[in-house]
Parts: structure tokens; C-alpha cells; sequence
């Protein structure tokens, strides 16, 4: 080019010149761009788009560059591949009928990027509105996250609240769908069913002793985030989730809430400090109901008091006191140096055993052995144990379950205390004949009355249903005790409800009762203490055939009643009537004559 | 130059003067159809590409997702219609209006510092609001730049390897806008309108150890520019390794750079960039040429580059066709316009894949934004003119030429 702009410039020069010269006002050179310059401009020009293609090429599809394409994807992909958790649903608790204790519902969480946030005046107060927060606390937990990329602002809101807080369409606030756990029962089966924490893992009773059965597995998911933490494509199912499994309690929720409802009545007329009632149904081994005092209400624990947590029935250690006799009387029977029949003088009302002296309320004068067992009279009690192998007595209470662990799985169950000895002293043969010196759990109890209400059949205690469908089958059973000595036992049992006995409140107008009240002394810092007691009924109906055991236990009532049979009994005599017909059992007495009568004669006599 | 052009002034209308050879239409089919092809090419890939980058955004900004290629339509009917204006003016009237030009650049951009005057975004005081438009004075004032560089040239072009003096007066212009320019500030601006001047000046002539020197200067201006604020220093520091602030400053490149190693040869498909969605921000505008990579690969960045490497050779070729006319204004006009443009597509793409630090240069055609796209136009329509100019006057010189050898023989 340049030359030829030489050429032209050459052909005619004298006239260009003068042109220029004479219109633009230029001097007297040729005028012409160098080729060298043009072609520097346009090499120039090219080689940075060379230059800046190769940068490209390097960037995108250039292997084994420092900071090249695979590096740059994987940096790409921890900053929107995300591995989220598809939550499972967590498995249904309900009663022996299927009825609900613990469901999962649906809720939202709303989280929020804080490093996305930004909220101006306006915004942020709207947002606090809708949460119900307070602005100032609302800006002050932003600014504390301020340098993370996730945080809460509210877990588990019902999905129209959570709705009501992303219809404002905030950058960085993003929703997370959980599962929040309701118990339809509330405070009734609470210490029973345990609960949930926020992520939904169980933390106590039942939910987490079948945590991982109820739990199921968490599923996990890759997915494509935009900025904003919004899904924007599902790319694979790493693992799928799988749904909890159901869980059937052995409890009747009809049951439960009737043994609820006398014990929370009877605490608050005894003024009681805390109580448990345990209802086992003998032919299974289940507990059909397990109700504790005080209870709280699991779905909301804002405001939970510490011990109400407790399922006392199952971890709270008691002395049992006179509800042992029954055993004692199993021991004497099995000895074979007493009959039902054979009498004893308790005259004059005490005995000396060591440095102690054991007393009865009064001079009963001679008593056979239902005699002992209805006015549990200390005298006659130690007077049997007296004669019998020192280690007759312990190895009852040994084959009957008193210090094993029951196993029922729940979390912190206990397993009593039975202490062995190689040397028993008269006065620990005389205390644990009538059950001092261990300690038993109301369900320990309550089991132990069922191998008595079993012709003599130990059988595992169980909190879940029974049922061969759902793999559920019944611990192994045991004869531990001869069927006939049982049942003398019990027909003894029959006249603590009768007119002479301790537990006459413990009386059902439509089946007989067979029973024991016991009211031990609790154990304060300095030993025994004189005042505080544990008031008990334990005892079975119908006597002859049992279906039911009931253990109460009303705990250090501070009223001016405490004997067992004043404020455990009556407890007893209203959970097992109304258990009984609702499970339908034939009553063995003659109803309706006695019914209309003795009713009103009994219920004047109880106020 | 040619005799076919002078016109006779317009006496008795003083007032006219000014329009004196403003409109002048010449026949279209000398239009270069290269260059038009190439550039209707770039405007269409831009509209897809900002349809593709902002939908997102304009949906979650705006509740419109084609909000930003609706008002980019807008604009591209606004500059076309500029262009087909620019495309009736003859050269020579901007010759003799370079003057004024020059005067009018730098007193939009003396104004527009005022803050009343002035509209102010992310700090940079940039923009004139004009109702619902805003006019980026910078992207103007580059234009007066080029014409009265080009203009002065065509006046001083022989003197200026003899005297300081004919030398440093361009360079003064310049110092003024560049001071001007950074007063807003506008870095980017400044960069390439000093390269374009400086690349002029370079064609015109200037002694090669003038011209190093002058490079050097301005070099060490830069790296001043760049040491003395600590911002920029930042923004430096940072280009050197994204990665080590990556949630920090260097957040916007590093997104910039995973989307085109996202892209790979050929693309994750028109659509389907992640990167525009909230990650990137500036996706539509001065990073789009990121999400085409990602969206496209280096297929489509081969694309893209092609079209703008057809468009400054042929910018360079219509530059060529007016060195041999002579027409010195016209050819400077065109260098100007084609190293201008050359060097923001340049360093457009270098900021976005990280080979240059600096931003706030929107890619030509592509990027969204009406000032760049109006100026753009106007300066696509400028060189189509001295292209339609130049074979006007080669086929009249042709048709004097036959009938002179007629008459000769």
C-alpha cells in the first residue's frame, strides 16, 4: 500500500502539494502513513486477539494449565454443587389400638446466606414482623453470622408462617423443610413416649430407645444451587431416604389417660410429691399403662421442670415395704412348715429381734396367714420369716425379677436392688420378710404381682405390642412358683380387700380384688424418717383369674393421710374397674342387686 | 482529495453555516457489506446473549424477565436510527466541526461532574439522565477524541516529527480528558482512549524514540495511577490472584473465570449457564462475554472473535482505501475508530478471562448498555461512510479518468 500511495503521491506531485499547501496549511513534505507503521498497528491489533484467545484456550479446554478448566470446574462445583439430606419420615408411635402418641407434621425452616443479606429498614422490619422477632435482636443475630453463609432465622414454622416470610422475596432467605414431632397425648403418655429434639433424633423415653427404628435413614441428593441457595436442578440421588418404621406401644390409650386422670387426682388430694401408676396385663407381660406424676406437656417444653421428665415407673428406686408380704407368704408356703391354715400368736403386739423392736398397730392376738397378710402385721410377718431359711425369703424375690433388669429396653430403666449376703442377721431376715432393705421399681413390682396373678409364670415385661405380624413376640416366661401356692397366695391376698383388711378401699364393686397395701418409711439424710412415706397398693383382679396387675405408688403425700390404703388403694379400686370392662371382662360377681346397694353404702363411706 | 466535494458555503445565512456539507447522501450499494454483516452479527449474538444473562436477574429485579432485552430493542432502534443519521453527514463537515466537537467532549465531561448534572452509580459519576435513558459521557467524549486527533493530524501532520510543540498539543487535549475522565472516575475510559491516541499518533509519524518515551510516560502513569490509590492497588493485587481473596475482591472474577471453565468446547448450552444466576454479578453487561464462554465454549468465543476480527480488518481496509485518497481526516478518523474499538474488545475480554486487571469496559455490541451501543453504532456508521465516500470517489475518478482518455484519444 504504501507504495503505491508513494506512486500516486510521485505521479502527481506538484499538484497535491500545492493543494494541500494552498487548503490544509501543511509543509512541503510528502504526506503518507510508513507501511511499517500501518503493519505494526494491524500485527499489533491481531496478536492481542491471538493473545487474548490463547489466555481463553487455556481457561477452557487446555489440560494440565496451572488454574485451568478442571480446576476452575471444581472450584465451580463447591460453590454450587450442594449435597443436601432428604429428611425421612420419622416413624408413627402409637398406642396398642393404634392411636397416635408421637406423628411427624410437616414444617419449614427459615434459613438465610447472611453474607446475601441485605436489608434495608423497611425490609427488616417486615421480616421481623413476620417471624416475630424483635428488629434489634433480628439485626443483632445477622450481624453475628455475618460472616458465615448459613444461618437460622426461625426453625419450625407451621408452612403458611414460613410462607408469609418468603412471599417477601428477600435475597439470601431460603427455606429448608423439616419434620416437627406433635403428641396427641400430651402430658398423659409424656415420660412414656419421650420426645424429640429439633433434629428430630429421639432424646428420651421410647422415642430414643427405638431412635434408629423410628428414624429410618436420611436420604442425600446432589443438586445445582444459584446464588441465592434456590435448587436449580437435581442432578442425582445419592442415597434415597428411608421412612421410619412404625411403632405399636403395649399402653391402651384409654387406659392410660383413666390411670392419668386418678393419679393426678390423687396426687392433688394428698398433696403428694410425685406418684406412678403401672398397669400390666398378666397373660402377655405388656403394660398397658405406665403413668407418671408430675408430667409435662411434650409439644411444648418451653417451660420444663426438671424430674417431670422422669418415667419414675420405670427408674425410680422404692423400698416396697408390706406389698412384699404376699412373697414372704410364697416363701413360708414353700417351706412347707406353714399351711394357709396354720395360726400365729402375734401377742403382745411387738417382737424383739436384736436391738430391734417391731411393732404392730395393735395387740392382733393370734392370726392365721391371711390374718397376717390383711392387718400386715409386722409380729406375724417376722415371726414366719424367723423360721424360715435365711435365704428362702431373697430367693423368691430373686425368681420373681426384684433386682433385674427388667428389659424392656427403655432408657435408664432400673434394676433394683436385692442385696446378696453370705450371712443373714435376724434383723435383715425379719426387714426384707417384710420388704425393707431393697429396692424395687412400680414396674418391678408390678411384675412380680403378675407372677403371682400367672400361676406362678414369670413373664418378661414388655412396652411394645405383641403382635407375630409385626415381629414383636413375648420375652421367655418361667414357672418360678408352684401354681397351688400361688393361688392360696392370692385367695390370702383377697382378705386385705375384705372387711378386716388394710385395702377395703381397694375394692371393685363387680370383681373381686386380691391385693396388698404397703407404706414404707423413705429414707431421708439421716436414716428412716419418721414422717415422709411412700404409700402403695399393689394387687390384681379378678382375684381368682386374673387379667390385670396395678401397682400405685403415691410418693411422700403430705396430707394427713399416707397409708397406703387410704391413698393408694382407692387409685387402684377406679383404674382396674374401668380397665376391666373395658377389656371386657366377664365381672364374676352377681352385679346388679350388690351394685345399687353397696355402691351407695361404699361411697358414703369414702367421703 | 477530490473537487467533487467542496460545495459552495452558504452565504447570507450565517445561522446555516454550520450545516454547511452536513447532509449529504451518497449511493448505498457502495456501502461495505463485510462490515455490516459482521456487526449485525455482533448486535444479534449481544441480544441473545443479554436475553440469556439477565432473565434471571430482570425476573428477580424487575419481575420481567426480558426487561433488559426489552429496553436493550430500544436501544438498538435508538442507535440504529443514529447511524442512518451519521451515515448522511460527509466526512468533511465533521472536519471542519472538529473544533467544536472537541469543546462540546470535554464541557459534557466537565459537566457531568457536577453532582446536580451528573448521575452517580457505584461512585462513579458517569452519566446524564435523559427521562428514562441515561447517556454515558465517557463513550461520547471518546468519539470527540478521535476527530479532533484525526482533524489535527490532517492540519500537523508533516510537522509533527520536527516540533515539540505541534507534538504536545494533542497530548495536552488528551491530558485534559484523561484528567477529566479519572475525575469521575473512569479508569478503563482513560486507558484506551490514551492507547487509541497514542496508536494515532503512532500511524501519523511520530519519531519512534518519541513515541517509546511517550509509551514509557504513559506506563508509568498507569502504574502511578495504579500505586498511589489504594483501591486500585487492590484491584490490582487482586487480578495477580483472584483466587486468594475469592470470596472477597476477587469474588467477581473468580465467578467470571469458572464460567468459561465451565464452558469447555462447546458450551453447557444456550440457557443453561449457572454462572448468570446471581453468581456473576455485572452478567449482562460488562461480564457477558463470560456467560457466551460458558453458555457457548470456545466455539462460540471463536465465533465472536472472528466477527470482531472481520470487523476491524475491515475497518482497517476502508482506513486504507483513504490513505490512498489521501484523505487524511477520513483515514484518521477510521484508525481511530478501529484501534478504539479493537482495544475495548481487547480489554474487555482480558478483564473477564483475567489476563488484564481494570474493569468498566463494556465489550462493543454485545454487552448491555444504550451509550455503548449508540456511540458504537454512530462510530460503525462513520467508517461505512468514508467507505461509501471512498468508492464514490475512486468510481468518479474512474469516470473523469474514461473521459479524459475519451477525450485525449
Amino acid at each position: 500500500m504504501g507504495e503505491r500511495v508513494k506512486k500516486s503521491a510521485a505521479k502527481q506531485p506538484a499538484r497535491n502539494r500545492d493543494r494541500v499547501s494552498a487548503r490544509r496549511g501543511s509543509g512541503a513534505r510528502v504526506r503518507s502513513i510508513a507501511p511499517w507503521r500501518y503493519w505494526t498497528m494491524v500485527v499489533a491489533l491481531f496478536s492481542l486477539g491471538v493473545l487474548a484467545l490463547s489466555h481463553i484456550a487455556g481457561l477452557q479446554v487446555l489440560p494440565d494449565v496451572h488454574q485451568g478448566f478442571e480446576f476452575l470446574q471444581s472450584q465451580g462445583k463447591s460453590r454450587m454443587l450442594r449435597t443436601v439430606a432428604i429428611p425421612a419420615y420419622r416413624g408413627v408411635i402409637t398406642d396398642r389400638r393404634g392411636e397416635p402418641l408421637a406423628i411427624s407434621t410437616p414444617v419449614v425452616s427459615i434459613c438465610a446466606n447472611p453474607q446475601l443479606l441485605a436489608l434495608d429498614g423497611d425490609k427488616l422490619a417486615m421480616l421481623a414482623r413476620r417471624l416475630k422477632l424483635r428488629v434489634g435482636d433480628l439485626k443483632a443475630r445477622i450481624a453475628r453470622y455475618r460472616n458465615k453463609e448459613f444461618m437460622y432465622l426461625a426453625r419450625q414454622l407451621t408452612p403458611p408462617q414460613a410462607q408469609a416470610v418468603l412471599d417477601l422475596n428477600i435475597v439470601g432467605i431460603f427455606k429448608r423443610e423439616e419434620y416437627k414431632r406433635y403428641y396427641p397425648a400430651g402430658e398423659v403418655a409424656a415420660q412414656l413416649v419421650g420426645f424429640t429434639g429439633i433434629d428430630d433424633r429421639g432424646q428420651e423415653g421410647m422415642e430414643l430407645a427405638f431412635d434408629s427404628w423410628l428414624y429410618g435413614a436420611t436420604g442425600s441428593k446432589r443438586v445445582l444451587k444459584d446464588r441465592k441457595g434456590r435448587v436449580i436442578k437435581e442432578l442425582q440421588l445419592i442415597k434415597s431416604e428411608k421412612p421410619g418404621g412404625n411403632l405399636a406401644l403395649s399402653i391402651d390409650l384409654r387406659l392410660q389417660y383413666i390411670a392419668y386422670r386418678e393419679l393426678k387426682a390423687a396426687m392433688k388430694k394428698f398433696r403428694a410429691k410425685s406418684g406412678s401408676v403401672v398397669v400390666l396385663d398378666v397373660l402377655t407381660g405388656e403394660v398397658l399403662a405406665m403413668v407418671n406424676q408430675p408430667s409435662f406437656n411434650p409439644n411444648d417444653r418451653s417451660r420444663l421442670k426438671v424430674g417431670s421428665t422422669r418415667n419414675r415407673a420405670l427408674t425410680d428406686l422404692l423400698e416396697p415395704g408390706s406389698v412384699m408380704k404376699p412373697l414372704t407368704m410364697v416363701a413360708a408356703l414353700e417351706s412347707g412348715k406353714f399351711h394357709p391354715n396354720t395360726v400365729i400368736d402375734t401377742s403382745p403386739g411387738y417382737l424383739r429381734i436384736g436391738r430391734k423392736t417391731f411393732v404392730d398397730h395393735r395387740n392382733y392376738g393370734k392370726l392365721d396367714l391371711s390374718g397376717i397378710l390383711a392387718k400386715s402385721s409386722q409380729v406375724g410377718t417376722t415371726k414366719i420369716a424367723m423360721k424360715l431359711e435365711p435365704e428362702a425369703i431373697r430367693g423368691v424375690f430373686d425368681r420373681v425379677g426384684l433386682g433385674q433388669s427388667p428389659g424392656t429396653g427403655f432408657p435408664g430403666e432400673s434394676a433394683g436392688l436385692l442385696p446378696s449376703k453370705r450371712r443373714w442377721r435376724d434383723v435383715e431376715r425379719a426387714t426384707m420378710a417384710f420388704g425393707y432393705g431393697l429396692a424395687v421399681t412400680p414396674l418391678q413390682l408390678a411384675s412380680a404381682y403378675a407372677v403371682l396373678a400367672n400361676d406362678g409364670i414369670k413373664k418378661q415385661a414388655s412396652l411394645l405390642k405383641i403382635s407375630a405380624a409385626e415381629g414383636v413376640l413375648p420375652g421367655p416366661e418361667e414357672q418360678v412358683i408352684d401354681k397351688k401356692i400361688v393361688a392360696s397366695v392370692r385367695q390370702m391376698m383377697k382378705a386385705v380387700i375384705g372387711k378386716e383388711g388394710t385395702g377395703t378401699r381397694a375394692a371393685i364393686d363387680t370383681y373381686e380384688v386380691a391385693g396388698k397395701t404397703g407404706t414404707s418409711h423413705k429414707v431421708g439424710a439421716g436414716g428412716y424418717q419418721q414422717d415422709r412415706y411412700v404409700g402403695l397398693f399393689a394387687g390384681m383382679a379378678p382375684a381368682d383369674k386374673p387379667r390385670l396387675v396395678t401397682v400405685v405408688v403415691i410418693d411422700d403425700p403430705r396430707g394427713k393421710d399416707y397409708y397406703g390404703g387410704l391413698v393408694a388403694a382407692p387409685v387402684f379400686a377406679k383404674v382396674t374397674a374401668e380397665a376391666l370392662r373395658l377389656m371386657s371382662v366377664a365381672p364374676l360377681k352377681a352385679p346388679e342387686p350388690k351394685l345399687v346397694k353397696g355402691s351407695t353404702v361404699k361411697r358414703g363411706g369414702d367421703s | 482529495m477530490s473537487t467533487a466535494k467542496i460545495n459552495a458555503p452558504a452565504a447570507g445565512f450565517p445561522a446555516l453555516a454550520l450545516f454547511d456539507n452536513f447532509w449529504q447522501p451518497k449511493p448505498r450499494q457502495y456501502i461495505d457489506r463485510y462490515l455490516l454483516v459482521a456487526v449485525l452479527a455482533l448486535v444479534s449474538v449481544g441480544l441473545l446473549m443479554i436475553m440469556s444473562a439477565s432473565i434471571s436477574f430482570a425476573d428477580h429485579q424487575y419481575n420481567d424477565g426480558f426487561f433488559f432485552t426489552k429496553r436493550h430493542l430500544m436501544y438498538l432502534l435508538i442507535a440504529s436510527s443514529a447511524a442512518l443519521v451519521v451515515l448522511q453527514i460527509s466526512m468533511r463537515w465533521w472536519y471542519e466541526h472538529a473544533g467544536l466537537i472537541v469543546i462540546v467532549g470535554a464541557l459534557a465531561l466537565t459537566l457531568v461532574l457536577i453532582p446536580g448534572l451528573g448521575h452517580s452509580v457505584n461512585g462513579s459519576r458517569r452519566w446524564f439522565k435523559l427521562g428514562m435513558f441515561t447517556l454515558q459521557v465517557s463513550e461520547l467524549a471518546k468519539v470527540c477524541m478521535i476527530f479532533f486527533v484525526a482533524a489535527y493530524l490532517q492540519r500537523h501532520q508533516l510537522r509533527l516529527q520536527d516540533s515539540w510543540h505541534s507534538f504536545a498539543i494533542p497530548l495536552a487535549v488528551l491530558g485534559v480528558f484523561a484528567f477529566l475522565l479519572l475525575l469521575e472516575p473512569d479508569f478503563g475510559s482513560t486507558v484506551v482512549l490514551s492507547a487509541t491516541v497514542l496508536a494515532m499518533l503512532f500511524l501519523a509519524g511520530v519519531r519512534l524514540w518519541q513515541f517509546l518515551g511517550l509509551m514509557a510516560v504513559g506506563i508509568a502513569g498507569v502504574a502511578v495511577l495504579a500505586l498511589t490509590s489504594e483501591y486500585r492497588f487492590r484491584r490490582l493485587v487482586t487480578f495477580l490472584d483472584p483466587w486468594a481473596q475469592q470470596f472477597g475482591d476477587g469474588y467477581q472474577l473468580t465467578q467470571s473465570l469458572i464460567a468459561f471453565g465451565r464452558g469447555e468446547w462447546f458450551g453447557v448450552g444456550l440457557g443453561n449457564s449457572v454462572q448468570k444466576l446471581f453468581y456473576l454479578p455485572e452478567a449482562h453487561t460488562d461480564f457477558v462475554f463470560a456467560i457466551l464462554a460458558e453458555e457457548f465454549g470456545l466455539i462460540g468465543v471463536l465465533l465472536v472473535m472472528a466477527l470482531f476480527s472481520l470487523m476491524i480488518a475491515r475497518i482497517l481496509i476502508i482506513a486504507r482505501k483513504a490513505v490512498q485518497r489521501q484523505d487524511w481526516f477520513s483515514a484518521y478518523v477510521v484508525f481511530g475508530i478501529g484501534i478504539l474499538l479493537a482495544g475495548q474488545v481487547f480489554i474487555n475480554i482480558g478483564v473477564t478471562s483475567g489476563l488484564l486487571p481494570t474493569k468498566g469496559l463494556t465489550l462493543p455490541f454485545i454487552s448491555y448498555g444504550g451509550s455503548s451501543l449508540l456511540v458504537c453504532a454512530v462510530m460503525i456508521a462513520l467508517v461505512l461512510r468514508v467507505g461509501i465516500e471512498m468508492d464514490d470517489m475512486a468510481a468518479l475518478a474512474k469516470r473523469t479518468g474514461k473521459t479524459k482518455r475519451r477525450a485525449a484519444s
